[in-house]
């Protein structure tokens, strides 16, 4: 029996000493000395935004580090994911959620990359701050065993946010005491931007009709409504009467499509029966074209004007009525032709 | 010249043509084309086919104008000497010399009718420009003149052998080259077939009043006639214009379907045929009670007196008629007056 219990105390004793052999290897990877600064160099990418943090949300941040021979980074002293760190012996609800880890050997030097993910595993009532890290590395001298050192990987201090505004908010206690910018009414600047665009957009219509046709409403670009308007900008004198005679030949010509004279007109109205209607004026026209072109002499009895303004005041009514006809208008009979008013 | 004499010697021109229109119907637009001819002074070629009329139309104008009238017969074996004179052994046995028919009517010779003149060889072409042109032919050491003479002659385009082409400077002598063809109307037709009185053309052309002009009146008439008719600032231009269209159409727009407008026109109308053309438009104005000369009476001449001045390109002579007669109306169409 005392030998039992002999036993027990001796198995007791080992496991007390393995316990105490484990803790104490956890001590001294803190209690380690620091590595020589010059043996080691460190980079991190961590991230941009610290704070507004919340339960699930993963951050994560990238350490190179580089470690000149003869030292030597101890792969097993790597953080491992899942484990709980804590802060004073409280779980501060940060946990490395997963490590990635690569290298490069050179000659002298070996660079590692340390891709960290953390989860955050806990949330407040109000924002609380909070770290990722520390992280302590082993580092071991290739030429004395002995001579094993840590680094340690600094912390990045984050905030966790709440989830929701704690409690109650009272509005009228959150009222501010200044008025806020009004909202203005903007239905009449609204309607005005409207009219404005639908007079841009029919600006712009009529501009290309007019570039495109010459002419500011439809059928204005026609042969005889640029006639007429060209006869009433003409000077109203022998020289303007034989000039606005010119231009009506000049429309009919351009409406047949080949030169009218008197003795072709059959044709042409057989061609352009919309100008059946002025065969009479037509003859007219030309026995006073016969006038003024070819035979001073001759006097159409049908059409003896009393002077040459009345006769181009004739020949710009006649333009018009021609330019009815174009528009496929039937131009009102003549009653009585008054050559004398040129009406 | 007062107006009534004008309007007297129109009344004679109306009367001929109506005379003529007795006998050759439905010939109405030769007929003036004709008429216009003899006042204005200017040769007259007939073309057409066998058999419509030229012979008897030509006739039937001669006897109206009165004065000498001759005729000749164009053959191939015809000679110039045998249009001045002929040589026969007389009832005495000597060798006589007659006058031909260029001398035979002196200086009354008013019509000298060539019928067939394109079976005439090149001589005797040769000889009728000088009298054509120059109304005056040196024979037997003496200049004999013919005042009051028009040549009348006519040709058949289609038939072609034993024919001499009459070149461009011949064809350019004569002021209109009227075409004849016969009428579309279904009366005038049988009215030429079943009516007899068109069977005997002597008889018929006897029916023509005679001598209805007086023909030794006419050159100092047409003078007259040429200078009361007046042309104006814009008519002048308007010509100009026609004429400088038959030279050069592409300028003016002018298109004739299946033709190559660059090359179709090696000459265009020449200012004796244009200045004939006006005196042509100046007696149509006065037939049609005119002071002035209108686009009008240029267009009622214009093909007669210029289409057959022109000039085309070999490859296009076989369609000379009708290529003519399109460019013409397509320059009439193009040119404006004013």
């Amino acid at each position: 029996m005392t030998q039992f219990i002999r036993l027990f105390y001796i198995l007791l004793s080992f496991s007390a000493l393995a316990l105490t052999a484990r803790n104490a290897y956890a001590i001294d990877s803190q209690n380690l000395p620091d590595i020589n600064p010059t043996y080691v160099s460190m980079k991190s990418i961590d991230p941009v935004r610290l704070v507004g943090y919340t339960v699930g949300d993963v951050i994560e941040r990238e350490v190179i580090l580089t470690v000149k021979a003869p030292y030597k980074l101890i792969e097993t002293s790597l953080p491992i994911p899942g484990y709980e760190k804590r802060h004073k012996g409280q779980v501060i609800g940060i946990e490395l959620k997963s490590i990635k880890h690569t290298k490069k050997v050179d000659d002298n030097s070996t660079t590692h990359h340390i891709k960290l993910a953390y989860q955050v595993f806990t949330n407040n009532i109000v924002a609380k701050n909070a770290a990722l890290g520390p992280e302590y590395l082993n580092l071991v001298n290739l030429k004395n065993n002995q001579d094993i050192v840590k680094f340690r990987i600094p912390t990045v201090d984050i905030a966790i946010s709440p989830i929701a505004i704690f409690g109650q908010v009272k509005i009228e206690n959150n009222m501010s005491p200044f008025l806020g910018p009004l909202p203005l009414n903007h239905d009449k600047e609204e309607s005005w931007l409207k009219l404005s665009l639908i007079f841009l957009i029919l600006s712009a219509l009529g501009l290309l009709y007019i570039l495109g046709m010459r002419a500011w409403l439809p059928r204005m670009g026609g042969t005889f409504s640029k006639v007429y308007r060209a006869l009433r900008k003409q000077e109203k004198s022998t020289q303007g009467l034989k000039e606005s005679v010119a231009l009506v030949h000049a429309g009919l010509s351009t409406t047949a499509n080949f030169t009218v004279f008197s003795n072709n007109l059959e044709q042409f109205l057989a061609l352009k029966p919309n100008f059946i209607g002025l065969k009479l004026e037509l003859e007219q026209f030309f026995n006073l074209s016969r006038r003024i072109n070819f035979e001073p002499k001759y006097l159409d009895p049908a059409a003896n004007f009393d002077s040459d303004v009345n006769a181009q005041l004739w020949v710009i009514k006649f333009a018009r009525r021609c330019r009815d006809c174009e528009r496929g208008l039937s131009p009102e009979k003549l009653a009585t032709p008054s050559m004398k008013a040129g009406l | 010249m007062s107006d009534r004499q004008l309007t007297d010697w129109r009344n004679h021109a109306l009367n001929l043509e109506s005379e003529v229109n007795k006998v050759v119907v439905g010939q109405q637009n030769p007929i003036r084309l004709i008429t216009t001819s003899i006042f204005a002074r200017g040769h007259v070629l007939l073309e057409g086919d066998v058999g419509v009329g030229k012979t008897t139309l030509l006739r039937a104008f001669t006897r109206g104008i009165g004065g000498g009238y001759q005729r000749i017969e164009g053959t191939i074996d015809l000679m110039p000497n045998d249009l001045v004179y002929h040589t026969y052994l007389g009832e005495d046995g000597k060798p006589h010399v007659s006058p031909g028919p260029l001398l035979m009517s002196g200086e009354n010779l008013s019509v000298f009718f060539f019928n067939e003149i394109n079976r005439a060889r090149p001589q005797v072409h040769s000889l009728l420009l000088r009298v054509m042109a120059e109304r005056s032919l040196s024979a037997f050491n003496t200049e004999h003149y013919f005042p009051h003479m028009i040549v009348f002659a006519d040709r058949n385009q289609v038939e072609k052998e034993e024919t001499f082409e009459i070149p461009s400077a011949a064809r350019d002598r004569f002021m209109m080259e009227i075409p004849i063809v016969v009428p579309n109307d279904n009366d005038i037709m049988e009215a030429l077939v079943f009516d007899t009185k068109f069977h005997n053309v002597d008889a018929l052309v006897n029916n023509v009043k005679p001598d209805v002009l007086q023909f030794d009146e006419l050159n100092a008439f047409s003078g007259v006639l040429q200078n009361s008719v007046d042309t104006s600032d814009t008519l002048k231009k308007y010509a100009l214009n026609l004429w400088k269209a038959t030279k050069a159409p592409l300028d003016y727009g002018v298109k004739v379907s299946g033709v190559d407008m660059n090359r179709l026109v090696l000459s265009g109308a020449s200012p004796r045929g244009m200045s004939m053309m006006l005196r042509a438009a100046r007696v149509n104005a006065w037939l049609n009670e005119r002071t002035a000369v209108l686009p009008e009476d240029i267009h009622a001449v214009f093909h007669a007196t210029v289409a057959h001045r022109l000039v085309f390109s070999p490859v296009y002579e076989m369609r000379r008629t009708e290529i003519a007669r399109e460019m013409l109306n397509g320059i009439m169409n193009a040119v404006a007056a004013p």
